[in-house]
């Protein structure tokens, strides 16, 4: 579990450690750095520079922009701000929207391809809200093990907020869904910064498109988007991971057959059986909805608590694509059900919270373990895949007593 | 950022028609610049010429360790997925580069 250790130190831009060669003529910059835990490192995150709209954020790239929330922004409430809220861009995004030149295109099979204004779309149904989780597939990525390549996130590419628009179903009405229609696919105006290279483009099935929560969204957590978020308007697909929360969405395509685009057919996919770091040439499956997770918020790993008193613990979990039914404090001989805070829906984050009677000693390796409505729990090992998608083995900590 | 649109209340006005619920305004950010630079080492400016453009050093700096033959593959994804413009003869400057840069670093940070 990510610790959230801050440190401060200098970093020389263009020098190297240990007699590595003279420094390059380049300012000194006194950086507060984040330790994300990773295994075998490099585990040292800047939490600068500022973004805008943003509060302190684990800067794991600037450009494309992509931003960690610190898990200290998970101790209160189930809704991530939206100035702590996660970043990720696959290729460059743009940083400015025309609004009233903005449309929305929507083709392939439909009876009447339309370009939609954002006026249309606001008003293509009733407005609806829902109170949802985003999760990059490659939440943890940076904490498996063995290590892969990839964005080095620690646990905080996730957030939860209320995000209102209009249903997908009823933008699609605008132009009316065509027989034989299988999937949807979404495309935003994030484009290749490479001639040839693959856009980024995601498709849903047909049956998750015309579902009740699945939406058009403009508003996130009472405020429009930021552009950071996808300004104007982004995907919202309840218990799927965010790669299929396309933002600044720009067409709305229909297709009839399996889709065989980059980040659909060969890329975001899982081993469709669990394999070993040894394993190649296994088939895959495309990393859709989320499992079950849960977090300690309250303490941090190596954490000191008192010995010989009761100890609360506290902390958040998901159900992921089902609602949450249980969260149970285990590892250290512990087996104890915890207690549920409000609910906020099957898709959100649910606090959680248990208290020890006595603390007799330290405690190792303790973790929190959450299972939802459809059955899945979560596993004691992590279900290691080379792209490090869907992480949510145990994830656990060690407290001493004192 | 600026305000980019106001989301008001749901208001159900006489006759039953809704008011318009959102307003979309122009809206625009600016971008921080990369403050990081990359070690001096062998390669830095073969990595500069075919990598920095869409890869920030503070990323490159923050990969796990991992052995040559890794490296070699992550550039020719890159050429053969995403269509970098690499010049082949930068290739194995590019990976001695990468190799130097994790061999240098520290247990916990980037090379420093």
């Amino acid at each position: 579990m990510s610790n959230n250790r801050l440190t401060r130190r200098a970093l020389i831009a263009g020098a190297g450690a240990g007699g590595l060669g003279a420094a390059l003529a380049a300012p000194v910059l006194a950086q507060k750095l984040i330790d994300l835990g990773l295994p075998g490192g490099p585990s040292l995150r800047p939490l600068e520079p500022a973004f805008p709209g943003k509060s302190e954020m684990i800067v794991q790239r600037i450009r494309p922009p992509l931003l960690e929330t610190p898990m200290a922004a998970f101790r209160e409430g189930v809704i991530t701000p939206n100035d702590r809220f996660f970043v990720r861009w696959n290729w460059s995004m743009p940083t400015e929207i025309n609004a009233a030149a903005h449309r929305v295109a929507i083709g392939g099979a439909v009876k009447t391809p339309v370009s939609l204004t954002l006026d249309d779309i606001a008003s293509a149904g009733e407005t609806v809200e829902v109170v949802a989780i985003n999760q990059c597939a490659g939440n943890g990525r940076g904490l498996s093990e063995p290590r892969v390549t990839g964005t080095q996130w620690g646990n905080g590419a996730m957030g939860c907020a209320r995000w209102t628009g209009v249903r997908l179903r009823d933008v699609l009405a605008k132009a009316g869904v065509a027989p034989g229609a299988a999937r949807v696919r979404f495309s935003g105006l994030d484009v290749p910064m490479t001639d040839g290279a693959p856009q980024f483009v995601k498709s849903i099935p047909m049956d998750i498109a015309l579902r009740d929560d699945v939406l058009v969204a403009w508003g996130m957590n009472g405020e429009p988007l930021p552009l950071l978020h996808g300004y104007p308007l982004r995907i919202v697909v309840p218990g799927w991971f965010s790669t299929y929360w396309v933002k600044m969405l720009a067409t709305i395509e229909v297709l009839t057959g399996e889709d065989d685009s980059y980040y659909v057919a060969k890329s975001y996919r899982m081993p469709e059986a669990p394999i070993t770091p040894e394993d190649k040439d296994f088939p895959t499956v495309p990393i859709t909805a989320m499992p079950p997770r849960a977090f300690i918020t309250s303490h941090a790993d190596g954490a000191v608590v008192a010995k010989g008193k009761p100890l609360t613990l506290e902390g958040i979990a998901m159900g992921g694509d089902a609602a949450l039914t249980k969260v149970d404090l285990v590892g250290n001989g512990l087996a104890m059900t915890c207690t549920l805070g409000p609910d906020e829906g099957p898709y959100a984050f649910r606090r959680w919270s248990v208290t020890i009677p006595q603390v007799t000693g330290d405690l190792a390796n303790i973790g929190v373990r959450a299972a939802n409505a459809k059955g899945a729990v979560q596993p004691e090992a992590l279900n290691w895949n080379p792209s490090g998608y869907a992480r949510n083995v145990i994830e656990r900590i060690t407290l001493r007593a004192q | 950022m600026r305000a980019a649109a106001i989301i008001l209340a749901a208001l159900l006005l006489t006759g039953c028609e809704r008011a318009p619920e959102v307003t979309f305004a122009d809206a625009s950010i600016t971008l921080p610049d990369d403050p990081l630079d990359l070690p001096d080492l062998p390669g830095r400016d073969a990595v500069i010429a075919n990598c920095t453009a869409c890869h920030s050093p503070s990323t490159m700096l923050q990969q796990p360790k991992i052995p040559r033959a890794k490296w070699e593959s992550q550039v020719t994804k890159m050429i053969e997925i995403y269509k970098a413009p690499i010049d082949e003869a930068a290739i194995p400057q590019i990976v001695d580069y990468m190799v130097a840069v994790q061999a240098a670093q520290t247990e916990t940070g980037p090379a420093q």
